[in-house]
């Protein structure tokens, strides 16, 4: 079975329907418009000029090009990330990408070299799709996750200069804060995993589904995914604490202003 | 023991220290008086080095306050801070944080001394069963000070850690950290208790002086 194809016509009549939130906005003015044109021209364009690079990435599927696209996104997910960390991007760009890359491939690798025993390890299809999953559902909770932890840090000034004055090691110092981060950063993957296939059918199932295959497959490819992502997630938030660790504090122990974007004094 | 030589100190384009030297001896009593808070919490920032002078030196035991043997020295100095921020959640497992440190040679404090020292400071055996939040000001100070003795360390820097207490605790208080000789105590504080103890040496801030 094939995806029935939707005709360029037929997808116009898709932007139909934005008739009724233009509509909605128009009688309640709820200013929505001007935001809404923005967006969906965005998505659009962006969809578009993707849509054409995969369909030559996937006809070239060269190991090369395949493993540098990947590298583009991991890159992307680290400016995006720090953006969300409120961090300066030179001074945090290298330990943030390192983490990432290593929490990416390896997990990536693993999948598809022991789980779906690919014949062809760095396939397009797989690695640019599965790394897209796992980038972005971990984006999310490291960009709660790391924010929080300096954050935290920063709020609670005294208890952490407290800490160190008991004599604590950076490490020590800062294990109650990477607890704190790691765990906030997994509530939301654990919550929807709790709830998978009864609230919600994952995006991957769709997916799968629509491109053809049965539930089974389905079922197996959104497990292994979701398992993927909580391993992605935690590997990655911790990493990246202990990688900016080393550029965000002091020899002092004391953490560096900074690295802040904004002023953000003690 | 604790040295301050021609240190300058700003902080946020403010001048918190200019020129100011202190030298407080082994086994000295000594209380920091001043207006600023500022001036008071950098000075004990400095020995602790979660601040570093703009200009002079800071010394600890003989040894210059470093990035190297800042850690070390923090493992000598028992400090507790004007908030008494020792953190939230259960009284008994944040002492067993502060002992579990690999500084602090791993052991858990001995139940019994614990006791005792609640006791000595009257407070309750049930506050080891609170939460930090369920504690009044009083309570938090003395607990923080009961931890700061169990470290048995031998230099003392305390930030207001009298303040919550009532006159007879803070006799009590203060008697104890005076009495010991080997120990070397800088306290800030408004207390007269503190203030009229015949051991207690003034330093003045404002003028940099020793008080005679």
């Amino acid at each position: 079975m094939e995806t029935v194809n939707i005709s360029i016509f037929s997808l116009a009549l898709t932007f139909l329907l934005l008739a009724v939130p233009i509509f909605l906005s128009l009688i309640f003015d709820i200013g929505l418009i001007k935001a809404l044109f923005n967006s969906v021209v965005r998505m659009s364009i962006q969809l578009i000029l993707i849509g054409v690079f995969l369909k030559y990435l996937f006809l070239w599927n060269n190991t090369l090009v395949n493993l540098l696209w990947l590298s583009v996104m991991v890159l992307v997910a680290v400016f995006s990330a720090v953006r969300g960390f409120s961090m300066k991007i030179s001074k945090v760009l290298v330990p943030v990408f390192l983490s990432f890359s290593i929490a990416t491939f390896i997990i990536i690798l693993y999948l598809n070299v022991i789980i779906i025993r690919l014949d062809y390890v760095f396939d397009a299809r797989y690695l640019v799709v599965l790394g897209g999953m796992l980038l972005g559902n971990s984006l999310r909770g490291n960009i709660v996750g790391i924010a929080a932890f300096y954050k935290n840090i920063k709020k609670d000034s005294k208890k952490f200069l407290y800490a160190l004055s008991l004599g604590a090691s950076l490490h020590e110092a800062l294990l109650p804060y990477l607890r704190q981060s790691v765990q906030l950063a997994l509530k939301p993957t654990l919550a929807s995993m709790a709830t998978m296939g009864i609230v919600a059918l994952p995006g991957m199932m769709t997916g799968v589904i629509l491109g053809g295959a049965n539930p089974e497959v389905a079922i197996k490819y959104q497990i292994m995914i979701m398992i993927a992502i909580v391993t992605s997630t935690t590997a990655s938030v911790v990493l990246t604490i202990l990688m900016t660790m080393r550029v965000c504090f002091t020899k002092y122990g004391t953490l560096k202003t900074e690295i802040f974007v904004g002023n953000s004094s003690f | 023991m604790i040295k301050l030589v021609n240190v300058n100190l700003a902080y946020n384009g403010e001048t918190v220290f200019e020129n100011f030297s202190l030298e407080v001896k082994k086994g000295a009593k000594a209380i920091i008086l001043g207006k600023s808070s500022l001036g008071k919490s950098s000075l004990f920032f400095l020995i602790l080095g979660f601040v570093t002078p703009d200009r002079g030196k800071v010394f600890f035991d003989g040894n210059l306050v470093d990035e190297k043997s800042v850690w070390d020295i923090r493992k000598k100095v028992a400090y507790v801070d004007q908030d008494v921020s020792i953190g939230d959640g259960n009284v008994s497992r944040w002492l067993d944080f502060v002992s579990h440190l690999k500084a602090n040679g791993s052991v858990g404090f001995e139940k019994n001394k614990v006791k005792d020292f609640l006791d000595f400071f009257e407070l309750s055996v049930n506050v080891l069963g609170k939460d930090v939040s369920e504690l009044s000001g009083g309570e938090r100070q003395r607990l923080a000070i009961i931890a700061s003795v169990l470290l048995e360390r031998k230099v003392f820097i305390l930030d207001e850690v009298t303040s919550s207490l009532d006159k007879h605790l803070r006799r009590k208080v203060v008697h104890y950290f005076v009495e010991r000789d080997d120990w070397t105590v800088v306290v800030i504080s408004h207390d007269t208790v503190w203030l009229n103890n015949p051991r207690v040496k003034v330093f003045d801030l404002e003028v940099g002086k020793w008080r005679q």
